[in-house]
């Protein structure tokens, strides 16, 4: 068993999420930087879904038995008391009565822990799963530098734009003013709609680019509502809706046109 | 139909009339498309999504006259017609409250679509004598199981928020269970009745 001791910053347990579920009202939810958490587990020998600790900094963790742990995500303060240091990216094995910290984020906004046999349970208590047949890993991984340029294709209502607003997404930088598990806002030079009808509320789709009536957009992220009434100018390439997720706040996102 | 872009793994079909978005929703759900993993109707538009593979030519619109008939019976659901805001319906539709609990338990339904939070389904079918504009101050609470009407939609609430609806009454229905498949009650396309008790 492993005690929450703190949370941290929104901290929680999840693992890949649910597609298909927004027919039903229900974004993918899960991790917002689902390749992270894939990394994490794969590092530990679980299932790339499996269910591991999302954190913003501020989580510590008392292990009561040994277990096989990797961190991945944003590079993070991590400190171990009781055990060997356990590095960006490289499975470690920490003894039962070990603490582990994992501090101040210091690149990107969500960092991962992956517990060998995953972690589930309700509260502070998380209860370590059966072990994998799957080997762990033997080395670590590479660091994944965080892109700051995110890949957008042209989104279903790129036409209530102006041909500039598309080139101003692609050119200027944007500052991101808010994060949290629902989506990204930014400020930048706005986006100036065409027209000003209101628009019947229509499906989001996680990496959208949502374009509220101040012109400053809005990506959405794992827990976004399912439907939106703004116009969605642009969304970004799956591969990079994690990084968008990784842009701790005040920091500077650009748009590159996808091929 | 237009087809509007929305990536390599997504396409949003946009009609002009609710029917033929309840019509041709459930027809590609149905329709065993290779590489589909969601099918999200809304009030005009159709969003699917898919792996990167589905061939977006097979999605051809459903004739909106010609809705298959649903398979299962209808899902009812039991109302104590008591909520904050019956008296103010009646009183602005010009009806007696009996008379309104008749009408509202009279329709057969169906969920056209779901939004707003998990398991929060649009059902129309509701006589138009019901059909109001929400009201002009959201209440920031509305309890779970709230039913409720707005526009030409009926909703019941799966758990406690913020609301705009007129509230009607009170169910225990469970709107919402995650161990349950599909997890939501009232799925787009489900039939549904209201019975006072």
């Amino acid at each position: 068993m492993i005690t929450v001791e703190s949370w941290g910053i929104a901290g929680s347990v999840l693992g890949g999420g649910h597609a298909g579920r927004a027919w039903l009202g229900q974004s993918r939810g899960g991790a917002l930087d689902r390749a992270a958490l894939a990394l994490a587990n794969r590092l530990v020998g679980n299932a790339e879904d499996g269910a591991g600790v999302e954190t913003s900094g501020g989580l510590v963790l008392a292990l009561h038995q040994a277990a096989m742990v990797a961190i991945t995500g944003a590079l993070a303060d991590v400190v171990v008391s009781g055990g060997p240091a356990v590095g960006w990216g490289s499975p470690v094995v920490l003894p039962a009565g070990s603490r582990l910290r994992i501090g101040r984020l210091l690149d990107g906004a969500r960092c991962y822990v992956a517990v060998r046999g995953g972690v589930h349970g309700a509260g502070d208590e998380l209860i370590v799963g059966p072990d994998p047949a799957v080997p762990a890993a033997t080395e670590g991984a590479p660091r994944r530098p965080l892109q700051t340029t995110l890949r957008v294709w042209p989104g279903p209502r790129r036409d209530w734009f102006t041909a500039s607003a598309w080139s101003t997404l692609l050119s200027t930088p944007f500052t991101v003013t808010a994060t949290s598990r629902v989506g990204v806002r930014l400020a930048g030079a706005p986006l100036v709609p065409l027209r000003h009808q209101q628009l019947p509320s229509e499906g989001l789709l996680e990496g959208a680019v949502q374009v509220p009536p101040d012109g400053h957009p809005i990506l959405m992220l794992a827990d976004h509502p399912t439907t939106g009434g703004y116009p969605v100018i642009a969304v970004i390439d799956d591969a990079d809706v994690g990084h968008a997720a990784q842009a701790p706040l005040g920091s500077t996102l650009r748009f590159a046109a996808a091929r | 139909m237009r087809l509007l872009p929305y990536g390599p793994r997504a396409v949003l079909a946009e009609f002009s009339t609710l029917a033929e978005v309840m019509a041709s929703s459930g027809a590609w759900r149905n329709g065993h498309l290779a590489g589909l993993i969601d099918v999200v109707p809304a009030a005009r538009t159709v969003l699917v999504v898919h792996d990167g593979s589905l061939d977006t030519a097979l999605l051809v619109p459903a004739d909106a006259q010609d809705v298959p008939m649903p398979t299962g019976a209808a899902t009812t659901i039991d109302v104590d017609y008591d909520g904050e805001d019956l008296a103010y319906v009646a009183a602005v539709c010009g009806l007696p409250v009996d008379e309104l609990i008749a009408l509202h338990t009279g329709a057969v339904y169906t969920s056209a679509f779901c939004g707003f939070m998990p398991g929060f389904s649009y059902l129309v079918g509701s006589p138009p004598a019901l059909h109001l504009p929400r009201r002009s101050s959201p209440r920031t609470r509305v309890p779970a199981g709230s039913v409720a009407i707005a526009a030409e939609f009926t909703g019941v609430y799966p758990r406690e928020s913020p609301g705009g609806w007129h509230l009607l009454g009170r169910t225990d229905a469970v709107l919402w269970d995650d161990a349950r498949d599909p997890a939501a009650l009232l799925p787009p396309g489900a039939t549904v009745r209201f019975r006072a008790r």
